[in-house]
């Protein structure tokens, strides 16, 4: 292990760390554009000098490796004044127009600025070099005068998405980025693209002009998308959320999430949501308190018995399961998930990037507390053979499918949770308002068999409950009532019941989540080849 | 600081003269408001205090050559405001230099607290005060003003523009709508109003 000095602080780093790196994760700053942590050095910008003594000139941190001994220096006189003229030279043509510019607020210019430069332009702004703006890349809004040429882009077309459709044009000043014959980018990870730029450059064409970033507060969370659990920061202001970010976990998605992740929020803060409960009679539907949809699903389950079967759904939390699969035992219903078989999914690749075919998060957690116990088919044949006097959906997928319609007409009480307004929530005779995943707190286990935390960002809408409160106010009506009255502690009941997940705790699982001995099969090809 | 001992005399004979040895200036003021017409009064609303050329009173947007807001819509005003009174929406403009404008532009301004870090934030100047301090209205509503109302204030013309700091600073002249009107139609460029208060 190598040991050196940075600004007279001693570190010792893992051999092969570069003197960026070692100096970033020990808190000592140090400006740069060029270098991301999950791409290729490429060490264009040399805005990350740093004199190393008996080295006869300065060297860029992010390029050099630290070697035993070597004694840095990143805030000298010598080493200030490089940073401040190579920043300085990325911001001749740059035309400052913050006030308009969305990436302000979270833009490296403006900040390394206010650290490094303080100096007046000695360019007017007539004098720049002009060059392409407001150029439409379908996802992506290019502005070729804001970029410092840092190629973060292109290194990100190139060796992640392998798609290479951005590239340098033109020479000295007037080198730009640019597609090719004003193309659009077409693939499915531009969202990305936006997050890698340093600067104003690429900017999501969904988010622009619509808020200030500074307005907005993040909450961490994991994508609900698919299987591959991508973690995300969730961005809202009063309550309506604005995007989603990818959040950085080296071991499921580096930097990166896909462009059908970050469209998730759209589905949040809209107004065909379930914000009540609602009941049928004779005279069709009609609105009434959670509190007694809760009631008559109870008695439906009491009279019912062992006569019920119970649907869990896949987007549920591990605690939203875990408390349905106990409502479940408690009346010795028939229970399962497998709408559409996606356990069969969980593990195989959509692309060779991030995304899964599988498009619920949590199929693993579901296959983990054994969820897949009756069958989906056994389940419907019952109902047609009229020996289910009670069904209760954890979700609406069931209600979807064309085949079931028959079967579910024949059982006489349905209760669904839903989160969305939908023609099929018509073939329930109860509907239970549910809180969507940004609106709970909880946990969803990844295909790699990670466990992983999500936030509460926003609040639900009207009287929208989690799943699993809905399930425990059903289960303290049947007289068993839940010990636990907070995710923290439904998760302590699952570490408790589920194999595998012993001595897992809530809060130990931080945000970067924990992962479990990885399920049978997990080794094939496609894992293989994203590694 | 040296304490200063007075001593009453507790002995004087009450009387006609110490009353209006007391009432002195009272009586100076009355006589002459009677006789000379100098009041310290001013007849509100006909007539009106002068006011500071750096009074802040309520905003004025104010516009580009061609009439559209000088507004970019960066939000900085709404950023600073300590009462959060100020509502932007944004929206795109199809000249590529400017690229961004508001499409929604509206102060509160009964919540307002007039304290001017909305000008002072302002790159563009594009949000400027008037000196126009009489707020009035029979409803809350009408008195949360628009992009529109906010950019042609009628009553600009009698007050002028109050607070605007960066006037000097900032390149593009700027054009405040009300104002050229007064001087196209009746060619009269308003400046602070001539104080016509007789005060003493």
């Amino acid at each position: 292990m190598p040991k050196c000095t940075i600004d007279g602080k001693e570190i010792e780093v893992k051999p092969g760390t570069t003197v960026l790196q070692a100096a970033l994760d020990n808190g000592i700053h140090l400006q740069y554009f060029c270098w991301h942590p999950d791409l290729p050095v490429d060490g264009n910008c040399r805005t990350c000098m740093i004199e190393v003594e008996k080295m006869p000139k300065l060297q860029i941190a992010c390029n050099t490796v630290v070697a035993e001994g070597m004694v840095v220096h990143t805030k000298s006189a010598k080493a200030h004044e490089a940073q401040r003229t190579a920043l300085e030279f990325l911001l001749i043509n740059h035309p400052i127009d913050c006030p308009v510019c969305d990436q302000a607020g979270e833009c490296y210019l403006q900040d390394n600025y206010m650290r490094y430069g303080l100096y007046d332009s000695k360019i007017e702004l007539e004098e720049k070099v002009h060059k392409r703006k407001v150029v439409d890349l379908g996802p992506i809004m290019l502005d070729a005068e804001r970029c410092v040429l840092c190629s973060r882009c292109l290194r990100f077309e190139d060796k992640v998405t392998g798609t290479n459709s951005l590239q340098f044009v033109s020479r000295g000043d007037h080198t730009s980025i640019s597609t090719f014959d004003g193309r659009k980018i077409e693939h499915e990870y531009a969202g990305n693209l936006a997050d890698v730029c340093p600067v104003g450059a690429l900017l999501s064409t969904d988010f622009r002009f619509k808020m200030r970033v500074w307005f907005l507060k993040e909450h961490q969370s994991v994508c609900p998308g698919c299987s591959t659990g991508c973690n995300i920061y969730v961005d809202e202001r009063d309550g309506s959320v604005e995007r989603l970010r990818s959040r950085r976990n080296p071991d499921v998605n580096k930097s990166w999430l896909c462009d059908p992740g970050r469209a998730l929020y759209k589905q949040i803060d809209v107004t065909e949501r379930v914000s009540g409960a609602r009941v049928r009679g004779a005279g069709g539907w009609a609105g009434v308190t959670v509190s007694e949809a809760l009631d008559r699903v109870a008695e439906a389950l009491k009279s019912a018995g062992a006569a019920s079967a119970f649907l869990a759904t896949p987007q549920g939390t591990n605690e939203d399961l875990f408390v349905f699969k106990t409502l479940a035992d408690s009346v010795g219903g028939k229970l399962d998930f497998r709408v559409g078989d996606p356990q069969l999914k969980v593990r195989q690749m959509l692309d060779n990037v991030l995304q899964h075919v599988d498009r619920n998060p949590n199929t693993q957690g579901c296959l983990d507390q054994a969820l897949g116990r009756d069958g989906v088919d056994a389940i419907l044949a019952a109902c047609r053979a009229g020996s289910v006097k009670a069904l209760v959906l954890q979700g609406p997928e069931l209600l979807r499918v064309p085949e079931a319609v028959d079967a579910i007409a024949k059982v006489p009480f349905v209760a669904a949770m839903a989160t969305h307004e939908g023609p099929e929530l018509d073939r329930a005779t109860v509907v239970l308002p549910a809180s969507m995943w940004a609106e709970v707190s909880g946990t969803f286990t990844n295909y790699q068999r990670r466990v992983q935390r999500l936030d509460v960002a926003v609040p639900p809408p009207g009287d929208a409950q989690p799943r699993w409160e809905l399930a425990a106010g059903v289960l303290s009506r049947l007289g068993k009532a839940l010990t636990a009255a907070s995710p923290r502690e439904v998760f302590g009941l699952v570490a408790r019941a589920t194999p595998g997940y012993e001595g897992l705790d809530y809060r130990a699982l931080a945000y970067m989540g924990v992962a479990l001995q990885p399920p049978a099969g997990a080794g094939d090809a496609a894992q293989e080849a994203r590694a | 600081m040296a304490t200063r001992v007075v001593t009453v005399d507790r002995n004087q004979k009450p009387g006609v003269l110490p009353i209006l040895r007391g009432l002195q200036i009272t009586l100076a003021n009355f006589l002459r408001s009677l006789f000379l017409r100098q009041a310290s009064t001013v007849s509100y609303p006909e007539q009106k205090r002068p006011v500071s050329s750096r009074y802040r009173g309520i905003h004025i947007l104010t516009e580009r050559e061609d009439g559209t807001p000088k507004c970019v819509a960066c939000f900085m005003c709404a950023t600073v405001c300590p009462a959060e009174c100020i509502y932007i929406e944004s929206g795109e403009r199809p000249e590529k230099t400017i690229e961004k404008y508001p499409t929604r532009f509206e102060i509160d301004l009964l919540r307002c607290v007039y304290c001017g870090f909305c000008v002072d934030a302002c790159p563009e100047e594009a949000i400027i005060m008037s000196r126009e301090n009489d707020l009035v209205g029979t409803t809350r509503a009408e008195l949360i003003i628009d992009r529109d109302r906010l950019m042609a204030r009628g009553k600009v013309v009698e007050h002028g523009p109050g607070y605007r700091p960066q006037e000097h600073d900032v390149r593009r002249p700027v054009r405040i709508a009300a104002l050229e009107r007064l001087k196209s139609e009746h060619g009269i460029v308003p400046g602070m109003p001539a104080p016509k208060t007789p005060r003493g």
